[in-house]
């Protein structure tokens, strides 16, 4: 068990000037964590929201402070507007009197996989795995190729657990690309898990356009909805659509686990 | 800790912060918003600092409040809270910062960052941003950060480097001002660089001009 009552931790998500959803899930995990009481303070900053990622070091006061990056990859947002904005030098960064840690990505952790599964469960209860398509989609961009790299780290851990007939990863910018869904997948029934932090316009809008479930991105508030008309029938195939595996409640252990396995990996930097 | 210095401003008789206002009460303190101040009795009462987070959410018409500085808190509410800790994280969920940063100011551990080098440092989508002219600079500030009805914050950077923000109004400028126009005795609420709503709003002036 993560104990710091020492040390503050700041969740620092991608958030949106669009939609209030994009930041709820950080804001939820970082509510949960708040209620174990383990750290001093517990801070959400944000790329998209305020506070922003300039700001939100000045509202802490602890002098050891964890950075977590809510993010589902490392990729262009950990490694070049995160250590940019907030001023990083690398995983460990001293100034002015304070340590500030600076974690890998929430969507690092071994148990993103289990999450995965489990939305994917969750998607479509009474389709056997054995007969299915589960179709990984991730954000993909040609500024940094390690976000399509952890969606490939995904898909190639649940290939070798051969519970699914056949387990594919489809991106939004880069090929494979998630439109091309129905020749890239064998099976008559297809499992669609969106391999995002949070639900907001991507899994909303653009990803069930992309799919053909939704013929034009629309403004409709009711944006859960989309997750809710399982299954749609396409093509002569059954498609389940699942909601971001980062909303799900046990990512605040994951994000306590990623603090974990920065201690372990950095002991010996942050003392020194 | 900044809870302790909150707790002392408000003695020495600082009560409001953007739209915001605040008294001690016989619970602790008592929050609201200033256009509410004569009709509380008809507010909705809230006990919880994160209450705040939902309050400041949207505005009066639904729409999301992505700029927290706008003028548009909705109305009609009151958080009583326990203690100086409430108070101080009700305020960061309005105005996420505002006291971190002017106490950082006042104690010159902080510096404005110009404009310039605001977007000089983008990257990605951004990147573009940096053709932004002078010129336009200067129309899109007074436009998109302007106190009646777009944001409250003072701002305390200029364009270039050294340069203050002298194409303002001085009001907007001085951080003693309450930007509401009220003259109350208001806790400073700074803008101490551009924020990332200005730098997209730029990279819109700076596509339509190259179109």
């Amino acid at each position: 068990m993560v104990e710091k009552r020492k040390s503050a931790l700041v969740l620092i998500g991608h958030g949106s000037t669009l939609n209030p959803d994009s930041s709820a899930p950080t804001f939820q995990h970082a509510d949960e964590i708040s209620r174990r009481e383990l750290f001093a303070e517990v801070y959400c900053g944000f790329w998209k929201e305020e506070p922003s990622l300039r700001e939100i070091l000045r509202m802490v006061e602890s002098d050891d402070i964890y950075v977590v990056p809510n993010f589902i990859s490392e990729g262009y947002f950990t490694e070049t507007i995160i250590p940019r904005e907030l001023e990083l030098t690398g995983p460990v960064t001293r100034r002015s009197g304070k340590t500030i840690k600076y974690c890998e990505p929430v969507g690092n952790d071994p148990r993103m996989i289990d999450l995965l599964l489990h939305r994917a469960r969750e998607a479509a209860p009474n389709v056997p795995p054995d007969k299915a398509s589960l179709l990984i989609v991730g954000h993909g961009t040609n500024l940094n190729q390690k976000s399509a790299e952890a969606a490939q780290h995904q898909v190639a851990v649940i290939r070798k657990k051969r519970l699914y007939a056949e387990v594919s990863e489809a991106y939004m910018e880069e090929a494979p690309f998630i439109a091309d869904w129905r020749k890239n997948t064998s099976q008559s029934h297809v499992v669609v898990v969106p391999f995002f932090i949070a639900d907001g316009l991507h899994s909303y809008q653009d990803i069930p356009v992309l799919l053909g479930i939704e013929s034009a991105p629309t403004a409709a508030a009711s944006q859960q909805e989309v997750f809710r008309r399982n299954p749609y029938f396409l093509y002569g195939k059954e498609l389940y659509y699942a909601s971001a595996i980062g909303t799900e409640p046990l990512m605040a252990d994951v994000i306590l686990d990623t603090v974990e396995r920065y201690d372990r990996k950095h002991l010996y930097d942050a003392a020194a | 800790m900044i809870s302790d210095e909150l707790a002392r401003l408000v003695r020495e008789g600082y009560n409001a912060l953007g739209e915001l206002e605040f008294t001690v009460s016989s619970s602790g303190y008592r929050l609201y918003h200033c256009a509410d101040r004569d009709s509380l009795s008809e507010a909705q009462v809230y006990h919880s600092a994160e209450d705040a987070r939902q309050i400041a959410r949207y505005d009066a018409s639904g729409a999301y409040r992505a700029l927290k500085g706008a003028p548009n808190l909705p109305r009609r509410w009151i958080l009583e809270l326990a203690n100086i800790n409430d108070l101080k994280r009700a305020l960061d969920y309005f105005y996420p910062g505002a006291i971190a940063t002017w106490l950082a100011y006042r104690e010159g551990k902080v510096q404005p960052v110009c404009l310039r080098q605001t977007l000089n440092r983008q990257t990605g989508m951004y990147r573009v941003t940096r053709k932004l002219t002078d010129d336009q600079a200067q129309i899109l500030v007074k436009e998109t950060c302007c106190s009646n009805g777009r944001c409250l914050r003072t701002i305390l950077w200029g364009i270039e480097l050294e340069h203050p923000p002298d194409f303002l109004p001085s009001s907007k400028s001085d951080p003693a001002i309450d930007q509401t126009g009220q003259r109350r005795a208001a806790l400073p609420f700074l803008c101490l660089e551009a924020c990332n709503l200005l730098v997209a709003a730029a990279r819109t002036t700076v596509k339509k001009s190259s179109r």
